[in-house]
């Protein structure tokens, strides 16, 4: 009677460190997941404020467009909150530490961005400027990189701008999004024994990308750049992240 | 208080302080001291306190050159976002490249000289040049338009010739006044004579500080002269309605071809464009940069030589391109100093006192 008792409280024992063991290797890597996922959100939020603007920016005949950092960052909030129901400025508890670190990191990058381009856009007489989701999701996304362990880059299998060239991973994440129907999932994949998240979410070109990215493929476009000859909702590249789960 | 006291105090002071006060006390008494700048001109002679340009630049590190906020297309183009962040692009940006690179040579080429770019507003440009904040400006600046030299500054030889002032229109009638008066002239053309009558009455704009102004001023009597800050607001102004607008020969080349086509050059009768007078542009600094202006010189004779200015002339003034490319690919950011934040093109207003 004794040794059965034992043997059971030793087995019980045995299975409840390894389960543990387990639920304290998972809990960061779905922390990493987690925050990977809010990020690519927020950068495209970013975007999509950009693109939203994008009449006013160019406006030649507007000096002052109001489109200040404060007004940015109110719109991305608020866009924030709409699609994934969470305040950038009161984050819930149940968040990852890491995501309440580095999300208002994200967001004072993106409104240090729109800080910078301010003569840029308050520029009258002049109409394209530049300034659209692309440039400001590349310096955002570099910004943010720079004071952070945690990677973004703004990634596509022929980009414009040879920095955002893929890496070996990217090209082979970006080649299977190119394959497979539109969909806002993200690839994610853990690299370097188990040590790296990578995690790659789609762009997919809308109808205003297409007068610079669509037909007729090859005739320049206004900022110079042959035209890819691409149709709506074709893949335009991905929000490539990547977080180092030691440096944690 | 008698001097006793006083003494008595300032003892009792330092003996509180210990040794670390004296030094305080003494630098203090030492400024009142009359006559110390003799003692600095002594050690300056003795041990040079301040080096010459080319030193200062080698060891900065830093170029600092000011660039004008208003376009100058093709020598300058509107500052554009990038994915690398604000730059601004054109032919005297790729100059001042040129210029930065020699002088890493020069400083002996372990570290670059990184040309710091300052966007000011053309006006400006000779005031922080005077006053010290900039080693030379690019700008497309004519040297020899009379009183085009602000004293105390010196201009380069040519990096840009065969340009001159030019002149752009919109209504048809006024190419044909001017015309008018070219033919009356058959076998012996005077430009001077024929544009001085055929823009006689005429509302005619020039950028203010410009050498056009200048030559406007000069040789237009009979025309209603409107300053205005910057060519785009000259193509803004609807009230009156502007018949001429004069600048250098070629901006309103590039200008009329790629960003107002609503505007045309004035050209001779023959077709070929028009020069009022010719105007070659120069780098600028100041008059005691003994040193840098050689460098500037012998530099700008040595392109030239080698074709390079020609080769920079062509692809800015006759390559189709398009500029926010090349401000991604080759531009250069800048810091922006004495302009509003939001820059605007300012305004015109009719020349007084004419």
């Amino acid at each position: 009677m004794k040794y059965p008792v034992l043997l059971f409280i030793s087995l019980s024992l045995v299975f409840f460190l390894a389960w543990s063991s387990i639920a304290w290797s998972q809990a960061p890597r779905e922390e990493a997941e987690t925050t990977a996922q809010h990020l690519a959100v927020l950068l495209n939020v970013g975007r999509l404020i950009v693109d939203r603007n994008q009449t006013l920016i160019n406006d030649p005949r507007k000096g002052d467009k109001g489109f200040s950092p404060e007004v940015f960052e109110h719109e991305v909030v608020n866009e924030f909150i709409r699609q994934t129901h969470m305040d950038l400025k009161h984050l819930p508890s149940h968040l990852p530490s890491l995501a309440k670190e580095v999300l208002p990191l994200l967001l004072q990058s993106s409104r240090e961005v729109v800080a910078d381009a301010q003569l840029v856009i308050n520029q009258r007489g002049i109409g394209y400027k530049n300034f659209i989701p692309a440039t400001f999701g590349s310096q955002a996304a570099r910004k943010f990189s720079n004071h952070s362990h945690v990677k973004i880059k703004q990634t596509a299998l022929n980009p414009r701008n040879l920095k955002n060239t893929p890496d070996a991973y990217e090209e082979t994440a970006l080649k299977r999004l190119a394959t497979q129907p539109t969909s806002n999932t993200s690839v994610t994949d853990w690299i370097d024994n188990e040590t790296t998240l990578r995690a790659l979410t789609p762009i997919y070109y809308s109808k205003d990308c297409l007068a610079c990215h669509g037909n007729p493929k090859g005739i320049l476009d206004i900022s110079g750049y042959p035209r890819e000859g691409a149709q709506e909702g074709d893949l335009a590249g991905a929000i490539s992240i990547q977080i180092p789960l030691k440096s944690q | 208080m008698s001097v006793q006291s006083i003494t008595r105090k300032l003892r009792h002071r330092l003996k509180e302080s210990g040794p670390h006060g004296i030094v305080p006390l003494l630098i203090a008494f030492g400024l009142f001291l009359p006559g110390c700048g003799l003692i600095f001109d002594a050690v300056e002679l003795v041990q040079p306190l301040t080096r010459d340009e080319m030193s200062a630049i080698c060891s900065r590190g830093q170029l600092r050159v000011g660039i004008s906020v208003e376009p100058f297309r093709p020598f300058v183009f509107p500052a554009v976002y990038t994915d690398e962040g604000v730059r601004v692009t054109g032919l005297d940006v790729e100059l001042i490249r040129e210029v930065a690179d020699a002088l890493t040579t020069y400083c002996g080429g372990e570290k670059p000289i990184v040309p710091t770019l300052h966007l000011t507003r053309f006006r400006d440009l000779f005031i922080e040049m005077n006053e010290g904040h900039l080693d030379l400006f690019v700008s497309s600046v004519g040297g020899n338009i009379p009183g085009a030299r602000p004293v105390g500054l010196w201009f380069s030889i040519p990096y840009f010739h065969n340009g001159g002032i030019g002149a752009m229109i919109q209504r048809p009638e006024v190419a044909e006044k001017v015309r008018a008066q070219f033919e009356k002239q058959a076998g012996s053309p005077d430009t001077l004579a024929a544009i001085q009558s055929g823009l006689s009455g005429l509302i005619v704009a020039a950028q203010r500080g410009r050498t056009s102004h200048l030559y406007a001023e000069a040789d237009l009597k009979n025309i209603r002269l409107l300053l205005c800050d910057s060519l785009p607001a000259a193509i803004e102004m609807r009230a009156p309605p502007i018949d001429v607008v004069v600048s250098t020969h070629a901006i309103l080349d590039y200008v009329t071809k790629h960003v107002w086509p609503d505007w045309r050059l004035l050209t001779r009768n023959d077709g070929t464009p028009l020069v009022l007078t010719q105007e070659s542009f120069s780098i600028v600094t100041v008059e005691e940069h003994r040193r840098l202006q050689w460098f500037l010189n012998n530099l700008l004779y040595r392109l030239e030589e080698s074709g390079r200015l020609e080769h920079m002339r062509r692809r800015w003034l006759e390559e189709d391109y398009a500029p926010t490319r090349r401000a991604a690919m080759e531009g250069l950011p800048f810091e922006v100093s004495k302009v509003p934040e939001h820059y605007d093109q300012g305004q015109c207003r009719f020349a007084t006192g004419r």
